[in-house]
């Protein structure tokens, strides 16, 4: 078998994995969401941080829908608060306005339906690689053999399963993301917000990474925002790609990316999309 | 011929090299000792080669003035040692992890804690060892020793939590006794670990000065004052040197265990 196939057939489990564990509540409430249906709603989002002498508005007026197995990626100039867009999405930092709806359930707070992917990593040292993946079936009172076998499938799907006992620090940060991908991927969240997830590999592993996220997308109907400051990357991952202008952060454009995955990332059309992306941002840098 | 060449990147040769140090500067010190004590001229300085014999002679036949032996005096300090180590650990480890996660009781409770820290723990001896009694006195001692260096490494813990490890089990679902359970307490075992093996430290000086002060007849801070108060003095010089010996086990054993577990949660402090 080749290593393509190989990684074809562990996708594939990855897939009777997706379609046989559903959570009952969750999928109960948001059955009748198709794949390309209104998933994710955000109204209104606003974002104001107060300090004794000044306020500083963050985000304002933000309005986004993102569709059931779609990618979108949100680009802008940096400290224009992409990330913080993403981290009130996860419900870690609370709005000062408007709300976040998953299908017509608004959240509040955090929860796994909203699992995340962190530029850190953010992966526990003191355990090992599986049960780093196991966490949030631990947190949800899954039985140790089922917690177990499901989190080796996502290993398998991610390449990992040799690493398994592997301690944290023994990986390097290609893989090490991708511990964090099965660990966000296997609470089977309605949407994974990740922030910069490869903003701290090297170019040529980013690569790596940005083609087997695409892999595994193509196979399950997995929903994500993307926050970047690459737009290469959004180029090559994103069905849209959200461009934001400075602070306070408010909707520039929003490009389509019409072409299928995966995509070549040197054709003509990338090429040119970037350079207007490219363009865009910059006029947001200079207009300081 | 050939002809010996030191090469420092050879570890081998260094380990050579760090024995014999630590070989000539015991020997010197020794030396010393043996120079100060012919200088000093005093029975209460003995030579080296008394202490020996008296250490000798405790090893083989124990205290002859209270027939009891040289282990069950360690036997005695150890089992104190134990139990206030134990007590400082159920204490302040849960009391570090809520100063540590709510800054409103850290800010009420820091003026008190910095109140009695600086306060040498065997001061609180004569009080604790005549006012309760003599066999819980010298756990207290020893308690208070180990305490305070303990509940600071805790606290500090939990304020050098990452913050995106408790991110990352937020959207992960965990509630805020999962996330203290699951995430705090293990982030903060290298501080725990840190503060054990000062603590250890501190509590084994606490001991044997509490058992001064307490005339019961168990533990080697009991003999050592007999025999200085017997004038003694080979004898005296002898419990020196066991509880100088246990106290480098002691030590030695926290920064085995310490070094250990930094490795096994994956940290290092």
């Amino acid at each position: 078998m080749t290593a393509e196939e190989t990684e074809n057939k562990s996708l594939d489990e990855l897939q009777i994995e997706q379609l046989e564990h559903s959570d009952p509540h969750r999928t109960e409430q948001y059955k009748s969401i198709s794949k390309g249906e209104k998933l994710v709603s955000i109204q209104n989002l606003s974002m104001v941080y107060k300090t004794d002498e000044s306020e500083t508005v963050a985000i304002q007026d933000f309005n986004l829908d993102v569709m059931k197995g779609e990618l979108v990626s949100i680009i802008g100039p940096s400290g224009c608060g992409k990330t913080t867009i993403l981290r009130a999405i996860a419900g870690l930092l609370k709005p000062t306005g408007g709300k976040i709806m998953i299908g017509n359930k608004e959240c509040i707070g955090s929860g796994p339906d909203r699992s995340m992917v962190f530029q850190d990593f953010a992966l526990f040292p003191w355990r090992s690689v599986r049960k780093n993946v196991e966490f949030g079936l631990e947190i949800a009172g899954v039985p140790k053999e089922e917690r177990k076998e499901r989190a080796m499938r996502y290993l398998k799907a991610v390449g990992l399963e040799n690493f398994a006992n592997s301690r944290v620090h023994e990986l390097s940060g290609g893989m090490k993301q991708r511990v964090g991908i099965a660990r966000a991927m296997i609470t089977k969240p309605d949407v994974i917000l990740m922030d910069e997830p490869f903003g701290s590999l090297d170019a040529q592993t980013r690569n790596i990474m940005q083609a087997s996220l695409v892999n595994m997308l193509a196979k399950t109907d997995t929903t994500v925002i993307f926050v970047t400051h690459s737009v290469d990357e959004a180029v090559y991952l994103s069905d849209r790609i959200v461009v934001l202008t400075k602070r306070p952060a408010h909707i520039k454009e929003i490009v389509k990316v019409p072409w299928p995955r995966p995509r070549d990332r040197s054709s003509p059309e990338c090429t040119a999309m970037r350079k207007e992306i490219l363009g865009e941002l910059e006029k947001e840098n200079v207009m300081n | 011929m050939y002809q010996f060449k030191y090469d420092k990147h050879n570890k081998y040769h260094r380990a050579v090299q760090q024995t014999a140090i630590v070989i000539v500067s015991l020997v010197i010190f020794v030396e010393a000792w043996w120079v100060l004590s012919i200088l000093a001229n005093t029975p209460a300085v003995p030579t080296p080669g008394e202490t020996w014999d008296a250490l000798v002679n405790l090893v083989n036949n124990g205290d002859t003035v209270t027939d009891i032996s040289l282990w069950s005096y360690i036997g005695a300090s150890l089992g104190t040692f134990l139990k206030g180590f134990l007590l400082a650990l159920l204490v302040a480890v849960p009391l570090g992890l809520i100063l540590g996660t709510f800054n409103t009781l850290n800010e009420f409770a820091t003026p008190i804690i910095e109140i009695l820290r600086p306060i040498a723990p065997i001061a609180w001896a004569p009080i604790l060892i005549l006012a309760i009694n003599y066999t819980i006195g010298p756990i207290l001692v020893v308690f208070i020793g180990i305490f305070f260096p303990l509940l600071t490494n805790v606290v500090f813990g939990v304020s050098k939590i990452d913050s995106s490890l408790l991110d990352a089990a937020k959207t992960l679902g965990a509630s805020r006794a999962q996330i203290f359970v699951k995430v705090m307490v293990p982030s903060t075992v290298p501080y725990i670990m840190n503060g054990v093996k000062v603590g250890l430290g501190i509590g084994w000086m606490c001991i044997v000065a509490a058992e001064l002060y307490a005339p019961t007849l168990a533990g080697i801070g009991y003999f050592l004052s007999e025999q200085a108060t017997l004038g003694y003095w080979p004898g005296a010089f002898a419990a020196i040197i066991v509880i100088a010996v246990l106290g480098l086990l002691t030590t030695g054993v926290a920064e085995y265990v310490h070094k250990f577990i930094a490795k096994r949660m994956g940290m290092d402090v």
